[in-house]
């Protein structure tokens, strides 16, 4: 037994010459005496004291001296609690959800959440609600920042999605956009000045945003683009991309958005103007039966107004 | 030929000819082509009163008889048009159209042409100028040759055309057409020939109408029955006989479409541009067929001479406003080449696909809320999207996007694209994609605007039933209000008689007609959405 301890020694000793890790292959030219199960029990003893750390690449197994500042945290732990760590660890910052932790670390449920209670409370994880469903929780390192996708960026807060937020900040573009296309109109130079002054690339609407102040988060252009986005799809906004010279502000990969407040080109249609149109009983309406025109409370109403 | 739209044309019918005639022209219109006999087995109405029935409906277009498909000697089969009776529901934007364009005599010779249906040139000058005649100061009277004068623009410009003269019944059969020299219909052939195959559809006949309208005051009421009786006995012959003229609606529509076409594109961009639209337009108005998918090729340089002389801009800026025109996203215009300055067109097409689009839009938007009409919007532009992705683009919450989608989909304004990954279509392992497709869409509002319309013209003649009492009475007190003024009465008996309605009675009377009136114009206002999306849905299937 004590053969095995003075090996683990030399094991260690190896490593700490070669930080970056060494692989089967160096210990056994440094003690070619040594057989393959004695290695192995050394390497165990050094792996289950937490100095050393296990490792895979493409030519093998590797093993590497474990960073003495998490060696120490790990102390009070196991080996289970050490590998769900690194499965954590390892899912960087979007987290990893505990169905998937045991699938890597094959260990029974009930072990996975006692563990898991346990790093928390040691605070060495943390769990984070994800956005995308409600009553999942991925976890991740206790320092990490939750990666965007997973708190849903600018537009959740807590994992609401901040609908006020959105509508005030669409209006605010719309009014600076038609505003601009309104003082285009009024100074009555040439229609084609007219037309390009009454466009605003998406880096003058993000500038203004900005220093109008409404928003708590730091909006990017992109953020801003996906709002500008939405007020196309209301009808109320055109966009066209010019190219633009690498460079210029607001530029991205030579070309730049251009956006401009629009009106719509027809007057709502005269289907709507008439209780029909919007009636939600509409198709259970006919004469004879017990909704119909005869007696439509709605078209009486319409009626009277 | 769907229940809503036969259900609508008996109301019209019934409204405008009478009960007999609807029953006749309802049962043509559900069960095709039927020859007299079977007509009259099947409604269980006397010979004669079908045969009248038959008479009117042909008279105003809504009815043509062809020679029985079972070969020739087979009974002559009558086939009604259901699109011609709809058109009874634009009379009043027609008259209007003429009202503005050609004024008081435009607005007349087209009302009258409207409710006879077939008329002679002559018959119309004289109606029109008697009724402009009517209307003046005592002593004036219209000038038959001034009506004379508005009939031939109204021709001229495609208002009006000439009735495909009718192949005799008994030189059909044998005799092989020649159109240059008798224009008659070829009886052998299936397709219908359209008024505009005969060559002299546009022309003005000579005749001779010297003359003025006669005042007929109403103490005549007598002798314009007389008159009336003498009219039909008139042996006066003006050298028209046998050339009837209709109103050609497919000219009318063009206008609308025209119209509006203009409309939109001063709203989406100014007038000036709407200015240079309408320009073109009028420049190939008789040039361009209605088919077409866009107007003839017109250069800037003839654009800038035909601008109407008050809208003086430069050569410089026009070109400005037409580079515009072009490079707007709505593509009202193009440009087909670069001779004569630039060679500009308008697509009519484009232009009616996104009118109809604007206005599936519009439905959506009143209907449901603007946040739906986002949704509507982008799946429009983005054509299939998965459900998480609507909920992103448009910015909604994911319950609510939801709940807005569900909606939309029940009521069929977006429907579901299933693309499976698996030969097994398991719903875990399937793409769900939403999607909307314009034209069936379109195609399905159109029905419900004939639904609205048909439910329109029911709820007026409710409300005229349930005061009818209401209404006799009014009608009986003014009537004898009429006859007390005439014969000279004091002014207290006529306040007794105006006592004899109540003040209530007086106010239902009132509202009764504010009622009538609003349902009036409703109906307009529907007919404009069906006109756009009946011009859309037939541009999209000449494609």
């Amino acid at each position: 037994v004590t053969e095995i301890r003075i090996y683990s020694f030399m094991i260690k000793e190896l490593c700490q010459q070669f930080p970056q890790g060494i692989t089967d292959q160096v210990i056994q030219n440094d003690m070619p005496h040594l057989e393959p199960q004695q290695r192995a029990m050394a390497i165990n003893k050094l792996l289950s004291l937490g100095q050393l750390d296990l490792l895979r690449n493409s030519a093998g197994l590797l093993y590497r001296m474990k960073d003495t500042q998490t060696a120490s945290k790990m102390k009070g732990s196991d080996n289970q609690e050490k590998l769900v760590y690194q499965i954590i660890e390892d899912a960087g910052n979007k987290g990893i959800w505990s169905r998937e932790i045991r699938f890597k670390s094959n260990l029974p449920l009930t072990e996975i959440n006692k563990i898991l209670k346990n790093l928390e409370s040691k605070k060495l994880i943390k769990a984070v609600k994800s956005v995308a469903a409600s009553k999942k929780k991925v976890y991740m390192l206790y320092n990490l920042q939750p990666d965007r996708s997973v708190t849903g960026g600018a537009w959740y807060s807590d994992q609401d999605f901040e609908s006020e937020f959105v509508e005030v900040l669409n209006q605010q573009c719309f009014k600076f956009l038609q505003s601009k296309a309104e003082a285009a109109r009024d100074s009555k130079q040439s229609p084609m000045v007219q037309r390009n002054s009454s466009f605003a690339t998406s880096h003058e609407v993000w500038k203004y945003i900005c220093e109008l102040g409404i928003s708590k988060v730091d909006l990017s252009m992109d953020d801003i683009e996906t709002i500008l986005n939405t007020l196309i799809y209301d009808g109320k906004v055109e966009m066209t991309v010019i190219a633009a010279k690498e460079g210029t502000v607001g530029s991205v990969d030579g070309q730049m958005k251009l956006y401009r407040g629009v009106n719509a080109i027809i007057q709502p249609t005269g289907l709507v103007k008439v209780p029909c149109g919007l009636c939600p009983v509409f198709d259970d309406c006919h004469e004879g039966g017990e909704i119909s025109p005869s007696n439509c409370i709605y078209m009486a109403e319409w009626l009277d107004f | 030929m769907t229940a809503q739209e036969v259900r609508l044309c008996g109301l019209l019918l019934q409204e405008h000819f009478g009960d007999v005639v609807e029953k006749v022209g309802t049962h043509l219109l559900r069960n095709g082509a039927q020859h007299l006999r079977a007509i009259v087995q099947e409604t269980g109405t006397p010979m004669d009163l079908v045969k009248k029935s038959l008479c009117v409906l042909i008279q105003h277009g809504a009815c043509a008889f062809s020679s029985g498909r079972k070969g020739p000697g087979s009974p002559v089969e009558y086939q009604a048009s259901f699109e011609r009776i709809l058109r009874i529901l634009r009379y009043p934007r027609y008259i209007y159209t003429a009202k503005t364009l050609y004024g008081d005599t435009g607005e007349l010779i087209i009302e009258e042409l409207l409710q006879r249906g077939h008329m002679t040139m002559s018959s119309t000058v004289k109606t029109v100028a008697d009724r402009l005649t009517l209307n003046m100061e005592e002593g004036h009277s219209m000038e038959y040759s001034e009506v004379s004068n508005t009939f031939s623009k109204l021709v001229e410009t495609h208002f009006l055309q000439r009735c495909p003269p009718v192949e005799v019944a008994g030189k059909a059969v044998s005799a092989t057409p020649d159109p240059a020299t008798t224009p008659g219909a070829p009886a052998n052939n299936t397709t219908p020939s359209t008024p505009e195959s005969f060559a002299d559809c546009y022309k003005v006949p000579h005749v001779t109408l010297i003359g003025r309208g006669k005042r007929r005051n109403s103490s005549e009421d007598g002798e314009d029955q007389r008159n009336a009786k003498r009219a039909k006995e008139d042996p006066e012959t003006h050298g028209d006989e046998g050339i009837y003229w209709q109103v050609n609606f497919e000219r009318f529509h063009l206008h609308f479409r025209d119209q509006a076409i203009i409309s939109a594109v001063a709203n989406k961009l100014d007038q000036t541009s709407s200015e240079i639209v309408r320009t073109m337009l009028r420049m190939s108005e008789v040039t361009t067929p209605p088919i077409a998918t866009c107007t003839q090729a017109l250069s800037a340089n003839e654009i800038f001479r035909s601008l109407p002389p008050n809208y003086n801009i430069s050569r410089p800026i026009l070109d400005q406003y037409l580079t515009l025109l072009v490079d707007d996203p709505m593509e009202f215009v193009g440009k087909s080449g670069d001779s004569g300055g630039g060679m500009y067109v308008v697509n009519l097409h484009r232009a009616l696909a996104n009118l109809a689009r604007a206005t599936l839009e519009s439905v959506v938007q009143e209907r449901f809320g603007s946040r739906s009409a986002r949704i509507f919007r982008l799946l429009l532009r983005k054509r299939h999207l998965e459900q998480k992705q609507v909920e992103d683009f448009a910015m909604i919450p994911a319950k609510e996007a939801k709940d807005m989608l569900y909606t939309l989909l029940s009521e069929n304004l977006v429907q579901l694209q299933e693309i499976p990954k698996t030969p097994d279509h398991a719903p875990s392992r399937t793409f769900y994609l939403y999607t909307v497709n314009q034209l069936p869409t379109a195609r399905m509002l159109l029905q419900n605007c004939f639904k609205t319309v048909a439910n329109l013209i029911e709820r007026r003649l409710f409300e005229t039933k349930e005061s009818k009492r209401l209404l006799e009475k009014s009608q009986r007190i003014e009537a004898i209000l009429a006859s007390l003024q005439a014969s000279g009465a004091e002014p207290e008996q006529l306040t007794e008689v105006e006592e004899m309605i109540t003040p209530p009675e007086k106010q239902q009377l009132e509202s009764l007609r504010h009622h009538i009136n609003k349902l009036d114009s409703a109906e307009n206002q529907v007919d404009e959405t069906i006109f756009l999306l009946e011009s859309y849905i037939k541009a999209m299937k000449r494609l």
